[in-house]
């Protein structure tokens, strides 16, 4: 089989590489947008996590009313004396 | 964890796939026969290779997931399988634009190999609606471990069945390479083998550190959300948006 013309020749390889290296670009592209989702949650999932912590610690520099004892603390929801510890909630 | 030695792994392939294309342009001779469209061979074989193998590989690791239960190797096969495809995508592209310039038709239907290629592309094909039309995550992985062994034991039993083909019409690469390509064009197909091989392995990592790390974002935040709703509000369905494939 003869040798085609180069300049014939030229556009059909350069046609075969730019096909590889477009499914590669496409893909680190999809790959990007995985990334920025997984970025997008992540501060969502800290967000989440900063408004448990002060859900759990309302008063964290220590109030003038520290009292432990149920008759002493004025708004204290009875519900939550059998909660879940904070600490366990953090880890 | 999937994410260590990444960015060596990245410059690496970056370099020796830069190394591979200076060869094929600027070292390796052209073919007497061919001329210049010779050098889509190095791409195109490459390619194909690397994503048999990978198909070979998926294969492996479903064999590794069915023995050990572990649904890491499930998630390892599907993303090897995920990117052969693409690979084979480009494979398929590639090949049709090399039998353009050498034999003067997009696709040739008594060629062997071309066509066996395309069998097993089809094949895998399936493997993704199969695995999602499946609701259970556990069934879903078994079954498609089950596809991945069976399709990537007819990987090679298909080369084998090329290879004892009548029709030789598609160049030979493998069998005979000290017979068949002078020492510039060997060392070339082996550089572009390389940055191939290092490409494929370094995108599935990078696939398997996304997926690892958007999997363990959704399980934090279903711990989290589980913990900001009230106690009474506990379930065990999966969340909105979870795949089942991603453990």
């Amino acid at each position: 089989m003869p040798a085609i013309p180069l300049h014939t020749a030229v556009s059909y390889v350069a046609g075969a590489y730019l096909v590889f290296f477009a499914l590669v670009l496409i893909y680190v592209a999809i790959m990007a947008s995985k990334l920025s989702r997984i970025e997008t949650e992540l501060s969502e999932l800290t967000e989440l996590a900063i408004k448990e912590r002060e859900n759990r610690d309302p008063a964290p520099t220590g109030g003038p009313k520290t009292d432990p004892a149920p008759t002493g603390g004025p708004k204290t929801d009875p519900t939550e004396a059998g909660g879940p510890k904070p600490e366990a909630v953090a880890r | 964890m999937y994410g260590k030695g990444l960015r060596a792994l990245s410059v690496t392939t970056a370099l020796v796939m830069s190394g591979a294309i200076a060869l094929v342009f600027f070292w390796a001779p052209e073919d007497a026969d061919q001329g210049f469209a010779q050098k889509i061979f190095y791409v195109h074989v490459p390619m194909a290779i690397v994503a048999l193998c990978g198909f070979v590989a998926g294969g492996l690791m479903a064999i590794a997931h069915l023995r050990t239960r572990d649904s890491r190797w499930d998630m390892r096969s599907y993303v090897a399988i995920h990117l052969s495809i693409i690979l084979g995508v480009g494979v398929l592209l590639t090949g049709s634009i090399w039998a353009r310039v050498s034999w003067g038709h997009w696709w040739v239907w008594n060629e062997p190999t071309l066509v066996s290629f395309l069998i097993i592309f089809l094949l895998y094909c399936t493997y993704q609606p199969l695995r999602f039309s499946i609701q259970d995550p556990e069934r879903q992985a078994r079954y498609a471990s089950v596809f991945a062994i069976m399709a990537g034991a007819f990987v090679p039993l298909n080369f084998i069945a090329v290879r004892l083909a009548q029709q030789y019409t598609h160049p030979r690469v493998l069998g005979n390479i000290s017979g068949n390509l002078p020492g510039k064009m060997e060392w070339t197909f082996f550089a572009s083998m390389l940055g191939m091989t290092l490409l494929f392995v370094t995108l599935w990592k990078y696939e398997m550190t996304s997926k690892h790390a958007s999997s363990q974002l959704r399980r934090l935040k279903r711990l989290l959300g589980e913990e900001g709703q009230s106690t009474g509000r506990r379930s065990a369905a999966p969340a909105p948006r979870q795949r089942a494939t991603q453990v």
